[in-house]
């Protein structure tokens, strides 16, 4: 098999509601243009709005594809939260020469000291081109252009007329912030053993399906507390002391039910479970919470 | 906005049923109602709970955020698992097998109770099983999609009635799902918001005193299928009341109370113009549901006022 046979595979991480499989699609279509064989799907699951997901791209030169399932050892890797690297493994089964594609604010030397390995490395500051171009921090058309300079899987011109089909009058926005993306994304050849980034969670222990009840009977109630969601914020709630008048309004609105009192009588979120949705500093009538983004 | 009290823990029990770590989306109004219907619920209760984005969210294998006895059940039959519950209950209590006095409660999303569950759910209340019904309304099919429910608005775009050059998104009424459960014929129907913490849990803790079956429905902002900020949900919430969109009131053997009466109601366009799913509605349909609005308000209204006699 020639180099030109192979199906390249791609595996994008992101957050729902940041667009990933909206771009695997644009990606899909724009190498179809190109003759290409291409193919996107997500990975489903009971995962909502900020939760990490999964979508999967194959993209072949010449051959139809047929395999229909999650891409493990991917040939590229995407990136569309910084705070991905740290709670899901991004690099399991990234292929050696590989290229791993990742949305930061972090210098290239900076976050090669972390995620050291066997691949290219490209990185770009996705989130403020987006908000430079866009207005809004949604980075997954701007990732599309970081994606194009690292790999040259397809010509960028070809995005332009699937963006404009799906974006429509918004088209140039996000065909600005991908050319930008590409001008902007830097790229280094890493050579190093894999080091994987230290996770900042300790993992849950929730029994395995062998061990549940027949009937699929749940006996520890409420055992969904081990589940952080915690790391679905990409902003947290801050409290300011002096403006707090200890009401608890922010603890009776929280969807997550992750706001309690503390000894002094405040009130202050779990960050193990906030979500970050910015109810609490919505509600607080005092204007004592401001929501600051997660780094 | 409701007048709530300074200190909010004295008000409440802070003890929660229902745990974090559920998979709902930032913001998700549903899991706020949720949350607030199972702190006045209290422990003795057996839920049975349809698909809908309120199961899937709380319980993947082999975790569950639910802290009392809680049934997964189907569509089509959420209503009648929770009959049968309270069945078997009296039987046992007639044998004195049983003492306690368990409330039954059955919960489903709009989809499950005003289309699919809805031969089950009218079985029920038909029977006067003794039991709480809660509808938990986002207006659509929220865990499949987005996909457009008996329960979704006029105009409202969804991904099965696609606002776009020949359509203006949902073609008919919000079915009144309350009107049918009073049409019943039983003991207490309610309708209660999120952003409306203390009316809504007073509800519920007056359904749980009423022998025979209520009905509660309760407006759940689902800001992904909305598309609204997630930050906005309870600003929706308030602001469907306010516009006397979905207006909160309850119906107790026939007497109506609106329990928030608006001299004034706020123009549609306020609640509109937060979301998506109405962005593309024109002048005139906009003015078509505001006239609409107001009818079915003055309509209720009447009704309230003239049990005052
Ligand atoms: C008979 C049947 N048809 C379809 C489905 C698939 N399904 C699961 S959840 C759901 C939508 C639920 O909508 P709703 O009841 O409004 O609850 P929500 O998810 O909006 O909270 C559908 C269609 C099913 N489980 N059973
Ligand atoms: S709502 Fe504001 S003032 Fe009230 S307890 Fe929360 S942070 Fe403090
Ligand atoms: S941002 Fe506030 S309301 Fe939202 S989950 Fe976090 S603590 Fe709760
Ligand atoms: S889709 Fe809507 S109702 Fe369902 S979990 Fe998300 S916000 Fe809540």
């Amino acid at each position: 098999m020639t180099e030109k046979d192979k199906t390249i595979e791609i595996r994008w991480h992101g957050r729902g509601g940041q667009g990933a499989v909206t771009s695997a699609e644009l990606l899909a279509l724009a190498a179809i243009e190109e003759g290409k064989f291409a193919q996107a799907f997500p990975s489903f699951g009971p995962e909502r709005r900020g939760a990490p997901v999964l979508v999967f791209n194959r993209v072949s030169d010449v051959n139809p594809i047929r395999a229909r399932v999650s891409v493990t050892n991917p040939d590229i890797v995407v990136i569309l939260d910084p705070g991905l690297i740290y709670i899901t493994d991004v690099t399991s089964g990234l292929k050696e020469g590989g290229v791993l594609i990742i949305n930061t604010t972090k210098t290239l030397v900076d976050i090669t000291s972390e995620l050291n390995g066997p691949w290219k490395l490209a990185v770009v500051n996705a989130t403020s081109i987006a908000r430079e171009m866009l207005g809004v921090p949604i980075v997954n058309t701007t990732m599309l252009g970081a994606l194009v300079k690292a790999t040259g899987i397809i010509e960028l011109e070809s995005l332009t007329e699937p963006l404009k089909e799906r974006f429509g009058a918004r088209a140039k926005g996000n065909i600005d912030a991908c050319r930008k993306a590409y001008e902007e994304t830097e790229i280094a050849e890493l050579s190093g053993i894999v080091e994987k980034p230290r996770k900042t969670f300790e993992t849950e222990t929730f029994p395995s399906w062998q061990e549940l009840l027949p009937g699929c009977v749940v006996t520890e109630a409420g055992n969904a507390k081990q589940y952080r969601t915690g790391d679905w914020k990409s902003e947290r709630p801050v409290l300011d002391h002096q403006k707090c008048i200890k009401c608890g309004i922010c603890y009776l609105f929280c969807p997550e039910g992750c706001i309690g009192q503390n000894e002094d009588g405040y009130f202050e979120a779990n960050l193990y479970y906030c979500k970050g949705c910015g109810i609490c500093a919505r509600e607080c009538w005092t204007e004592a919470i401001k929501m600051v983004e997660e780094e | 906005m409701e007048s709530l009290a300074i200190y909010v823990p004295r008000l409440v029990t802070t003890k929660e049923y229902f745990a974090p770590g559920h998979r709902a989306c930032m913001g998700c109004g549903e899991a706020l109602a949720v949350r607030l219907v199972c702190k006045a619920l209290g422990r003795n209760i057996i839920i049975a709970n349809a698909t809908g984005c309120m199961e899937i969210v709380s319980s993947p294998l082999p975790s569950t955020s639910w802290e009392v006895p809680w049934i997964h059940t189907l569509f089509e039959n959420t209503a009648a698992v929770a009959s049968g519950i309270e069945a078997g209950i009296k039987v046992l209590r007639r044998k004195g097998k049983y003492t306690k006095r368990t409330k039954v409660v059955a919960m489903a999303g709009d989809g499950g109770t005003a289309d699919i569950g809805f031969q089950a759910l009218s079985g029920v209340l038909e029977r006067g099983h003794d039991l709480i019904y809660i509808c938990f309304d986002n207006e659509a099919y929220m865990n499949t999609g987005i996909q457009r429910s008996s329960s979704t608005p006029l105009g409202a775009s969804t991904t099965t009635s696609p606002a776009g050059k020949v359509s203006i998104g949902q073609t008919t009424w919000k079915k009144n799902m309350p009107a049918i459960a009073v049409a019943h014929d039983i003991p207490y129907v309610a309708t209660a918001c999120h952003s409306y913490p203390f009316d809504l849990m007073n509800k519920i803790s007056k359904a749980i005193e009423i022998k025979g079956p209520s009905y509660i429905h309760i407006l759940s902002v689902c800001p992904t299928g909305w598309r609204l900020p997630s930050d906005l949900t309870i600003k929706a919430g308030r602001l469907a009341i306010e516009t006397g969109i979905f207006p909160l009131y309850e119906v107790e053997k026939d007497r109506y109370t609106l329990n928030l009466d608006f001299p004034q109601l706020r123009p549609i366009e306020d609640y509109f113009k937060l979301q998506g799913r109405f962005r593309h509605l024109s002048k005139e349909i906009t003015s078509q549901i505001q006239e609409r609005v107001a009818a079915e308000y003055a309509k209720l209204k009447k009704k309230a006022t003239s049990n005052n006699y």
